[in-house]
C-alpha cells in the first residue's frame, strides 16, 4: 500500500516539475547568423518544397494569407541614397514556454520529447487561439482546401501531409527528416551525429545562414555558435524561452569592419 | 414595504388572465415578426455559415495576424449581454427587491436564448466546425483528452455549467405559473404544460421547498456569473499580445456585461410591454430603478475604461502605445471609439434625471446606445488588437467580410426569434410574484403587505 | 379512503386561523395557495425543517472533487508538456472544479427539491384550480366519519367562502 503512495508521490513531484521533458534526448534548435543573411530566400523556397505547401498567388498574398512558414523580414531604414536593408529570417521559434501550447483546448499542439513545438493536424478544430497567442505570428492556416494544379501534384513530398481546410500548421524544423534521423541512429545504436540533419531552409542556404543541430551536446556546431556574444532571441523579455538563437548582425558606420 | 410596491392593485383574478392573454391571443404583428426574423435566420445566418463550412474560413475577412475577428467580439457581446438577466434575477431575489418581480422572467429568458446564440458563435468561429465534439469532455477512444490548461477549454466549462445553470434557474422559477397556466388552457396546450408544470399544487411543503431550493440557486448563479465572463475575458488575458493582455479586463468584462445587460434588459422591457400590453406589470417604476442601475454601471465602466487606458499610457512601452495609438487615433477605429465613449460614458449621465429616467423614448435610445457602443467595445478588443501584434512586418488591418457581417446581423434575427417564441409558450410575466408584489389578502391589515 | 375537505378562503389571516385551529384538534391539515406564504405560515404553525441544504452541500463537495480528479486524472492519462508548465497545475485544476462545484451542487438541489417536494407527480390528486387563483384553500385530512359536520363549522366559522368535499384518489 505504502509503495502505492510513493508511486503517486513520485509521479506527483514528476508532474509538477516544470520543463521536465529536457531530460529527453535532444533539444533541436537553429542559429541564425543574421550577419551572413543576404536576403536571397532561398530558404523560404526550399521550404515550399520541401513541406507540401500550398502557393496562394496573388490574391491571397494581398489577402495577407501567404503561407510562408518561414520568412525574411525586411526592414529598411534611412533615406536614399543612405539606405540600410535588414533582413531577419523568422520561423517557428519552437519555444520551450510556448505561448500557443496552452491555448489550443484539443491538445493539437504540444511539447514533443525533442523540445519540439509540434502541431498535429489530425486534431487541429481550427480554434485560431494557437496563432493568437503566439507573438512570432508565424503560424498559418488553410483558408481553404488548396489543390495543386496537374501536374504539380506529383512533386509533393511524401513524407509530409498535405494539409485540409480549417487546420493551423507551422514550421516544423521538417521533423520529417529529424524521424529518418533518428530512426537510422536508433538502428546503429548511437545518438545522431552533429551535422546529421538538415532542415530545408538550412540545406539551402547558400552563405550558412542558417545551423541546425542539438543544443544538448556542448560540442555541437549550434552550442558553439550559441555561445557567441552576438547571441540574441527575438522578444526574449517575452518569456517564450525560443529555440532558435539568433547572431547579431555588426552593422559598422562604413569606416571600420566588422569584428 | 407597501411603500415599495410598483405595481398598482390588480385583483388576482387579473393576474392570471392577463397572462395566459399574452399567450394564448397573438395579433398578426407578432406573426409577420416571427416570419421576418426566421427568414432573416434562414438567408443571413444560415446560408452564409453553410457557405463557410463548405468553402472554408476564408470567406471571412480574417488573415494572418489577426485571426480572430467579428466572430468573436459577437460571442462576447452575447455572453455579456446573457449576464444580467439571471445575475441580476438572482441578487435582486437574495436582496428581497420588489421590482425584480414582474421583469425577472423575461429577463432570465434572454440570458438564456443570449447563451444560446453565443454559444453558436464558438462553432461559427471554428475552422473545422464538423469536430466540435473533440472539445466536449467525454471518454473517448481518439487518444485524446482536453486540455484543461487552455482558457478555451475554461470556457467549455463555464458556458455550459452557466447555460444549463439558467435554464434551471428559468425553469424552476415558472413551476408555480406553468401549473397556473394549466389550469387555464385546452387543447395542446392543456397536455403540454401539465406535463412541464410536473404536477404541481401549491402546498405549504411544496412552496417551502421551491423557495429553499430557489435560493439555493440564487446564491449558485451569482459566483458563476461573474466567473463565466471574467473566464471569457481570459482567452484574452491569458496571451502575451498587447492590447489583450491585461490585468484589469476580467472586472471590466464582468462591469461591461452587467451594464450592456441592463441596457439589453431595458431595450427588451420598452418592446415586451407594448407588444403584450402589460404597461401595468412593467411600469415606470421599473424603468426609473433600472435607470439608476445604468447610471451607476455606467460610471464603473468609464472608470475601468480610463484605468486601462491610463496605465498603458503610462506605462509608455512601444507595443503598449501602438495599440492605443492604433485603437484611439487611427479612423476608422477612432470614429468607433469616441463614439462608444459618447454612448456609454456621457449619454448615459443624461439618466440621473428622474424625468428621463421615467419616459420610454429617451429611456430606449440610451439602452440601444449603449448597446450599440458595447459592441463597439468589443470589436475594438479584438480588431485593433491582433492587427497590431509584436511585429511590425506582419501587421495588417482586419476588414470583415460580408460573411461575416451577415452572420453578425443573424445572430439577431435568431435572438428576436427564440424570444418571440418564448413570448408565447412561457409565462413571460410571473404570475405568483407579480401577485406577491401586490400584496396578500389579510382581512385585518396586520404585520408585511 | 375517507374523502377531505378542502375550505376555500379568501384571506390568509383567516385561513390560518382555521389552519391553527384543526391541526390543535389533531387533524393532517395542508394549505393550497397561489402564492409562497412562508413568513405567515411560520409565524402561525412553526418553521418548517430545511432539508435541501444538505443536497446542495454535497452536491457542491462531490462537484469539487469530481473537477478535481477530473482535470488531473486526464493529465495523467496523456502525459504532454505543453507550454513549460507543469502536467499537474493547480489552477486550472481550481478553475475547473470551481465550475463542476457549481454545476454538480445544482444538479443535487434540483433532486434534492424533487425528492422533498415528490414532484413530477402526475396521478390525480386532490387539487381545485381555484387556489391557483386568488383562493387560499385549506385542505383537511384524517376526519372520522362523525366529524365532517364539525369541520365544515369550524372551516365556516374562519370566514370560509366555500367548504369542498373532494375523494382522494
Amino acid at each position: 500500500m505504502s509503495s502505492i503512495f510513493k508511486r503517486i508521490k513520485d509521479k506527483l513531484a514528476d508532474y509538477r516539475r516544470p520543463g521536465y521533458y529536457k531530460e529527453f534526448d535532444y533539444h533541436w534548435a537553429i542559429v541564425v547568423d543574421i550577419d551572413r543573411c543576404n536576403g536571397c530566400e532561398a530558404c523560404v523556397v526550399a521550404c515550399y518544397a520541401e513541406n507540401n505547401i500550398p502557393v496562394v498567388g496573388k490574391k491571397g498574398c494581398d489577402d495577407a494569407r501567404i503561407f510562408n512558414w518561414i520568412r525574411i523580414e525586411k526592414y529598411i531604414e534611412g533615406e536614399y541614397p543612405d539606405v540600410r536593408v535588414k533582413f531577419i529570417p523568422i520561423m517557428c521559434q519552437q519555444c520551450d514556454r510556448a505561448p500557443c501550447e496552452i491555448g489550443c483546448p484539443v491538445y493539437a499542439t504540444y511539447h514533443n520529447q525533442d523540445g519540439l513545438n509540434v502541431q498535429v493536424y489530425n486534431r487541429c478544430v481550427g480554434t485560431f487561439t494557437c496563432a493568437t497567442y503566439c507573438p512570432y505570428d508565424v503560424r498559418r492556416f488553410n483558408w481553404f482546401t488548396y489543390k495543386p494544379d496537374k501536374p504539380l501534384d506529383e512533386q509533393l513530398n511524401p513524407d509530409v501531409t498535405v494539409r485540409e481546410m480549417g487546420v493551423m500548421e507551422k514550421c516544423t524544423f521538417c521533423i520529417q527528416r529529424i524521424r529518418y534521423a533518428k530512426d537510422a541512429a536508433k538502428d546503429e545504436e548511437r545518438r545522431v551525429r552533429d551535422g546529421e540533419i538538415k532542415p530545408a531552409c538550412v540545406q539551402s542556404c547558400p552563405t550558412g545562414a542558417l545551423t541546425f543541430g542539438d543544443l544538448k551536446d556542448p560540442n555541437s556546431e549550434v552550442s558553439r555558435l550559441a555561445r557567441s556574444r552576438r547571441r540574441y532571441r527575438v522578444f526574449e523579455e517575452l518569456n517564450a524561452d525560443p529555440s532558435v538563437i539568433y547572431l547579431k548582425r555588426v552593422m559598422g558606420n562604413g569606416k571600420r569592419s566588422h569584428d | 414595504m407597501g411603500s415599495d410596491r410598483t405595481i398598482e392593485q390588480i385583483p388576482y383574478e387579473d393576474v392570471n388572465a392577463d397572462v395566459v392573454r399574452t399567450m394564448t391571443e397573438t395579433g398578426r404583428l407578432y406573426y409577420i415578426f416571427l416570419f421576418l426574423s426566421m427568414a432573416g435566420v434562414v438567408v443571413l445566418w444560415g446560408l452564409p455559415w453553410a457557405y463557410q463550412i463548405y468553402t472554408g474560413q476564408g470567406v471571412t475577412g480574417l488573415q494572418t495576424p489577426a485571426f480572430w475577428g467579428i466572430y468573436l467580439a459577437n460571442f462576447i457581446f452575447w455572453i455579456g449581454i446573457s449576464h444580467s438577466g439571471t445575475l441580476l434575477s438572482a441578487i435582486l431575489f437574495i436582496t428581497q427587491t420588489p421590482w425584480r418581480r414582474s421583469i425577472y422572467r423575461s429577463a432570465e429568458a434572454m440570458t438564456f436564448f443570449s447563451v444560446m446564440t453565443a454559444s453558436i458563435f464558438v462553432f461559427v468561429h471554428m475552422g473545422r466546425p464538423w469536430n466540435f465534439y473533440w472539445t466536449v469532455p467525454y471518454p473517448n477512444q481518439r487518444g485524446l483528452w482536453l486540455n484543461f490548461m487552455s482558457p478555451l477549454m475554461f470556457d467549455v466549462f463555464a458556458i455550459s455549467t452557466y447555460a444549463t445553470s439558467s435554464m434551471i434557474f428559468l425553469y424552476f422559477g415558472s413551476i408555480p405559473d406553468l401549473a397556473a397556466v394549466r389550469d387555464r388552457v385546452k387543447g395542446w396546450r392543456k397536455e403540454v404544460y401539465t406535463v412541464l408544470s410536473l404536477g404541481w399544487r401549491g402546498t405549504d411543503a411544496e412552496w417551502h421547498w421551491l423557495t429553499k431550493a430557489y435560493t439555493f440557486f440564487a446564491v449558485f448563479i451569482i459566483p458563476l456569473a461573474v466567473s463565466v465572463h471574467s473566464i471569457v475575458s481570459w482567452d484574452f488575458a491569458l496571451s502575451k499580445v498587447p492590447g489583450l493582455s491585461k490585468t484589469i479586463f476580467a472586472p471590466y468584462f464582468v462591469v461591461g456585461a452587467i451594464y450592456s445587460g441592463s441596457a439589453g434588459i431595458v431595450t427588451l422591457m420598452i418592446f415586451l410591454r407594448r407588444g403584450l400590453k402589460i404597461e401595468k406589470y412593467i411600469t415606470k417604476t421599473h424603468f426609473d430603478k433600472l435607470g439608476m442601475l445604468l447610471v451607476v454601471m455606467s460610471l464603473i465602466w468609464s472608470y475601468i475604461n480610463v484605468v486601462e487606458v491610463f496605465t498603458g499610457w503610462y506605462a509608455d512601452t512601444s507595443f503598449e502605445t501602438e495599440s492605443l495609438r492604433y485603437r484611439m487615433f487611427t479612423p476608422p477605429f477612432s470614429y468607433m471609439y469616441w463614439l462608444m465613449i459618447f454612448t456609454n460614458t456621457v449619454m448615459p449621465l443624461f439618466l440621473i434625471f428622474r424625468k428621463v429616467r421615467r419616459s420610454m423614448a429617451p429611456a430606449l435610445i440610451i439602452s440601444l446606445g449603449i448597446n450599440v457602443g458595447m459592441w463597439i467595445e468589443r470589436y475594438l478588443i479584438i480588431a485593433t488588437s491582433l492587427p497590431r501584434k509584436f511585429h511590425p512586418y506582419m501587421w495588417n488591418d482586419y476588414i470583415p467580410s460580408l460573411v461575416e457581417i451577415s452572420i453578425t446581423l443573424g445572430s439577431f434575427c435568431f435572438f428576436t426569434m427564440m424570444f418571440l417564441m418564448f413570448v408565447k409558450l412561457w409565462p413571460s410575466v410571473s404570475i405568483y410574484e407579480v401577485k406577491e408584489d401586490i400584496g396578500i389578502p389579510f382581512r385585518t391589515k396586520k404585520g408585511h403587505h | 379512503m375517507n374523502p377531505v375537505l378542502l375550505g376555500l378562503y379568501k384571506y390568509v389571516d383567516d385561513m390560518i386561523d382555521a389552519a391553527g385551529r384543526l391541526r390543535d384538534s389533531g387533524y393532517e391539515v395542508s394549505i393550497l395557495s397561489p402564492i409562497p406564504l412562508g413568513h405567515e405560515i411560520e409565524e402561525a404553525l412553526g418553521e418548517p425543517k430545511n432539508h435541501i441544504r444538505y443536497f446542495t452541500f454535497a452536491g457542491a463537495i462531490c462537484g469539487f472533487f469530481f473537477g478535481i480528479i477530473f482535470t488531473l486524472g486526464t493529465a495523467a492519462m496523456y502525459v504532454l508538456p505543453r507550454g513549460g508548465r507543469p502536467i499537474f497545475s493547480a489552477t486550472p485544476t481550481l478553475l475547473i472544479s470551481y465550475e463542476t462545484s457549481i454545476l454538480i451542487g445544482v444538479f443535487f438541489t434540483l433532486i434534492g427539491f424533487f425528492l422533498m417536494a415528490r414532484l413530477p407527480y402526475y396521478k390525480k390528486r386532490v387539487y381545485d384550480p381555484e387556489v391557483n387563483v386568488d383562493s387560499f384553500g385549506l385542505l383537511v385530512d384524517g376526519i372520522r366519519e362523525d366529524k365532517y359536520g364539525e369541520v365544515e363549522r369550524v372551516l365556516k366559522e374562519h370566514g370560509a367562502k366555500e367548504v369542498k368535499r373532494l375523494e382522494k384518489e
